[in-house]
């Protein structure tokens, strides 16, 4: 079993129903009112996976005064760049060329390593083996794609470059197996172009052999083209061939008339006007390769050839089809067969700046610099600035109580069923106000298996946060005496080995100080902006059968994780007209002090304390 | 700081570099450490390898040669076990190593193996991660356990990678930046640690 | 640098014998390289032994073959699972590269010539590496496997074949390295005689 180190995810107010003006309904775990205050959050609701966020994820609404999570936000791109080149790519470019890089910059189409520029050397002289023969030869010649990860060439597809530069260009005029492709351009250009046609129709005759009454072979591009083509003449030609009186009697899949029938008989006819008729009934399908007409190719004994002599090795997987981009010009959808020799590669995809807003308000609470090369923000309003951070410590408490102790002491080591489990929360106030801290959460944790928990010390003060400057002006080991100090006389006369202790981070205090134990309604330890609570769980058995199972005889997945649900209730006073002025704005003008405005935010959160351990 | 034992286990320099005694520093003369940087112990560094051939344009412009293979800044935590080296190449037919650059709050984790061009700042390296030659790794990255970046790699900043090869696994949150400082990482360790701020 | 010495190396723990070792005269092995055992080691012509690796012929005869790269940390003879004693425990062809911390356990294995053993790669007992293989970062090579010539193991054990056909320019690679690297590596063999 995976250890589980403890963690605390926070639950965005997007996804609580009352803030989308509908009522929670009958089905809410304990609430039958709807009432915000009575509702238990579950975490194992189903829906609880897409509302749960770690603090580093979300952000928060000065203005709404609210959290917000990358789910709820609404993103606007900043920048394009290239994350293989780290090149900007203005968005006129992505207009024109797509959302993938147009310099050399390719993805292995293997297995997805970046691919490198190298020269195909042609076979080295033998008889030359002296140490300036290939001095030249790195600067010449073809070129290929070559990946250094997994030793994939573009040479395996049959695909050389003259130039070591704009890959991505040449790229496109390049099949697989090294034969021209035409660009968008030069089609529309040979398609005008009468010799051209005459030509291409006598060689797909000759070599084709399967005589003259064989279309010609369009590629994709072209089919599209043609197609589009044809539909828009016959879109804008509304008296073309057909009239609504012949349509009547076609009944042929070629035509779309057979649709507008049908619909005539539903809609009672009324509803169609002559006019209307006459017009949709003009319309047909492609009948020649001119209008965009292919015919399926549906002998497939060449690719059944190929992978009689390749064999299963040859043919490309699922993930690596689908990492291909599509339609890229190469064979149709019905002829596509999955060999590896098909597989292109992929133009690296870009990637974005962007920047976010406030789904509500519409302030922008996120907003990188454009330049790709800079990680500054103009504006980063994460909630770890505003909300208190939360941080779980397992705590064994005095050896006396309880022998084998130790083993909660270790992180991430499974919890004793029905055996109580202390463990030391520590609130981190991030803001330059004190804040009251009420905590609320159930007596037994929702599910199969309840677990039982006492939030020992559910109201509590935090002071505020200094500014970082008063922190870092004072001497580091002062600062960390100071605090021992301040930690000493809070606890009352408790005077030895707090700082042997205290250099383990997982605290063992194995004191039996008898004014360390545990007392309803007292803060565990306090420190300059911080206050640690304890929290005692009696984990439930795992024992399936005799408890509550709704029918499932097994555990379901990470059904032994203890997961307590928890409200957090913040109140604090902060100077009024907090929406104009900025948090760093607002601890430089403490001299006035007109109208303090009071503050709260509440919010469901989720603490992850370990497994318990299997019977 | 008062009472040093005569031996601890790390020496600490003047610039408060934290270097273990049980660590492999290969060629210290080209080993460039920016300050505050821990080493720890089996950690090896290949500042032996150095490039033999100076880029033209620096030749040209009459320039010292720049012997630094490795060069380290502030506020580095390099753990037990890992190898930075220099990567190496052939370039116009003779084979020569490049320096590998690393900014400031890196850390790289147990047995990982750094051969990159260049590592920005906060980057995290976790555990028994190789990082292929040459490979440019920007500011604000995650590169979880066991990942294998391939040679010539760019990982753009603000990235989470994975995998062998290593891909784009996900995108560093706003509120993930101050994660990466490893200003209290560096006062754990030393000759007279101090425990982790609580 | 406050440092004056060109190195701090600390001191390898040569535990166990020091093995009989044939070597040409032309490699370059560095003094702090670890050779331990009691069987053979044999390294031909032009090889690099780099610092810290470690060569252990306890459970058979070491031979390291013309123009081949040990990188630090790198250990041939490893003792595997098997702990069999053979005639030959390892053996590594010509121009074979082993990268930083890879392992090639003991127990008849051998490298074909060219072949690329990754970083952190495991190679075990018994398996027979083709020639010019490529063996990616962490890939791990079962014990008694026979991995065919021009084979590329990446992403965790997927397999695929090499057809670049660039088997003597990467030779011709590796001779450039040990070129340089012969300038880099302060050589000791004397310590190993």
């Amino acid at each position: 079993m995976a250890a589980l180190t403890p963690y605390t995810y926070i639950q965005c107010p997007c996804s609580d129903s009352s803030t989308l003006g509908r009522s929670s309904g009958p089905n809410s775990p304990t609430g039958s009112e709807g009432d915000e205050d009575d509702r238990t959050f579950d975490p194992r609701a189903p829906r609880s996976n897409y509302s749960l966020y770690p603090l580093e994820y979300l952000l928060y609404c000065e203005d709404c005064h609210q959290i917000r999570c990358p789910r709820c936000v609404s993103e606007e791109i900043v920048t394009y760049y290239c994350p293989n080149c780290l090149f900007e790519v203005p968005s006129s470019t992505i207009k024109s060329e797509g959302n993938r890089c147009t310099r050399s910059c390719f993805q292995c189409p293997i297995c997805i390593g970046p691919l490198a520029v190298t020269s195909v050397e042609t076979k080295p002289d033998p008889g030359l083996l002296a140490a300036t023969d290939n001095t030249a030869a790195p600067h010449s010649g073809p070129y290929a794609l070559t990946c250094s990860y997994c030793n994939w060439s573009s040479t395996e597809v049959g695909i050389k470059f003259d130039k070591p530069n704009s890959i991505h260009a040449q790229l496109a005029k390049l099949r697989n197996g090294g034969t021209t492709r035409l660009t968008a351009k030069e089609r529309k250009e040979r398609r005008k172009d009468p010799s051209y046609r005459s030509q291409a129709a006598a060689t797909t005759g000759s070599e084709g052999g399967a005589g003259p009454g064989k279309e010609e072979k369009l590629d994709l591009e072209t089919q599209f083209a043609n197609l589009k083509s044809f539909y828009q003449r016959q879109l804008a030609d509304p008296n073309s061939a057909d009239t609504g009186l012949a349509s009547l009697s076609d009944l042929g899949f070629s035509s779309p008339t057979s649709l507008s029938r049908i619909m005539s008989i539903y809609t009672g006819g009324s509803l169609q006007d002559k006019k209307a008729k006459s017009r949709v009934g003009a319309m047909r399908e492609a009948l020649e390769s001119d209008e965009g007409l292919q015919i399926a190719d549906l002998d497939e004994s060449a690719a059944i050839d190929k992978l009689q002599t390749d064999g299963h090795d040859g043919t490309a997987s699922t993930a690596q089809l689908l990492d291909q981009i599509p339609n890229l010009g190469e064979a149709h959808l019905h002829g596509r067969s999955r060999f590896l020799s098909e597989l292109r590669p992929i133009p690296y995809l870009l990637r974005a700046k962007r920047s976010k807003r406030c789904p509500v308000c519409r302030h922008i609470i996120s907003k990188p610099e454009a330049k790709i090369q800079t990680t500054r923000f103009r504006i980063r309003l994460v909630a770890g600035s505003y909300i208190p951070s939360l941080a779980i410590r397992p705590l064994s408490l005095s050896s006396a109580s309880s022998t084998s102790s130790s083993g909660a002491s270790v992180p991430g080591a499974l919890l004793e069923p029905l055996k109580p489990t202390h463990f030391l929360l520590t609130f981190r106030n991030p803001i330059f106000d004190t804040i009251k801290v009420t905590l609320g959460a159930p007596a037994k944790t929702p599910g199969r298996f309840p677990s039982k928990v006492t939030v020992l010390c559910p109201e509590f003060e935090i002071d505020a946060n200094t500014d970082v400057w008063d922190e870092a002006l004072k001497d580091s080991g002062e600062r960390e005496r100071e605090r021992e100090r301040e930690r000493r006389a809070r606890r009352g006369g408790f005077e030895e080995s707090t700082t042997t202790s205290s250099s383990n981070n997982h605290n063992n205090n194995n004191n039996n100080n008898a004014q360390n134990q545990l007392e309803v309604g007292k803060i565990w330890e306090r420190g300059r902006n911080w206050v640690s609570i304890v929290v005692e769980v009696v984990p439930p058995s795992l024992k399936l059968g005799d408890s509550t199972g709704d029918g499932g005889g097994v555990l379901r997945e990470d059904e032994d994780v203890l997961e307590i649900p928890m409200f957090v209730r913040v109140e604090w006073e902060s100077e009024g007209g907090g929406d104009e002025v900025a948090v760093a704005a607002r601890d430089t003008s403490g001299g006035s002090k007109e109208a303090r405005e009071k503050r709260e935010l509440a919010y469901w959160c989720v603490l992850g304390l370990g497994r318990i351990r299997r019977s | 700081m008062s009472r040093r034992p005569p031996r601890g286990e790390y020496i600490e320099t003047d610039t408060g570099n934290k270097v273990a005694r049980k660590a492999t520093l290969v060629g210290t003369q080209n080993i460039m450490l920016g300050g505050k940087t821990v080493i720890q112990p089996e950690v090896m560094i290949r500042g032996d390898l150095i490039r033999t051939i100076q880029a033209s344009s620096q030749s040209a412009s009459g320039a010292p040669p720049n012997n630094t293979a490795v060069s380290i800044g502030r506020y580095c935590f390099l753990s037990r076990g890992c190898c930075l080296r220099p990567p190496g190449r052939l370039y116009k037919g003779t084979f020569t190593y490049m320096p590998l650059r690393m900014g400031d709050h890196v850390f790289v984790g147990p047995g990982s193996v750094i051969q990159a061009a260049s590592v920005g700042s906060h980057v995290h390296i976790g555990t028994n991660v190789v990082v292929g030659e040459f490979a440019i790794i920007k500011d604000y990255v995650r590169i979880l356990d066991g990942t294998v970046v391939p040679p010539n790699m760019v990982i753009p900043s603000l990235s989470i990678v994975a995998g062998q090869p290593a891909r784009l696994i996900g995108e560093v949150p706003e509120g993930g930046h101050e994660a990466f400082e490893l200003r209290d990482l560096y006062k754990t360790v030393g000759n007279n640690p101090q425990p982790a701020p609580s | 640098m406050s440092s004056k010495r060109h190195s701090i190396l600390p001191p390898v723990s040569q535990s166990g014998p020091k093995p009989p070792v044939h070597f040409s005269s032309s490699i370059t092995i560095a003094d702090s390289a670890l050779l331990i055992g009691t069987n053979l080691i044999v390294i031909h012509s032009e090889s690099v032994i780099h610092p810290r690796a470690k060569l252990d012929s306890l459970a058979g005869r070491i031979t390291v073959g013309r123009r081949c790269i040990v990188h630090e940390r790198a250990t041939l003879g490893a003792v595997g699972t098997s702990g069999k004693i053979t005639e030959a425990a390892v053996t590594l062809g010509d121009y074979v590269t082993v990268e930083v911390g890879a392992s090639i356990e003991a127990g008849e294995t051998v490298i074909g010539e060219g072949t690329v053993v990754g970083v952190g790669a495991r190679v075990g007992a018994g398996a027979v590496v083709g020639k010019h293989c490529t063996l990616t970062p962490h890939t791990e090579i079962a014990a008694g496997e026979v991995v065919p010539d021009f084979t590329v193991v990446y992403s965790n054990g997927m397999r695929r074949t090499d057809k670049r056909g660039v088997a003597e320019l990467k030779n011709k690679g590796q001779a450039r390295q040990i070129d340089v690297l012969r300038r880099m590596i302060p050589s000791n063999p004397a310590k190993f005689a």
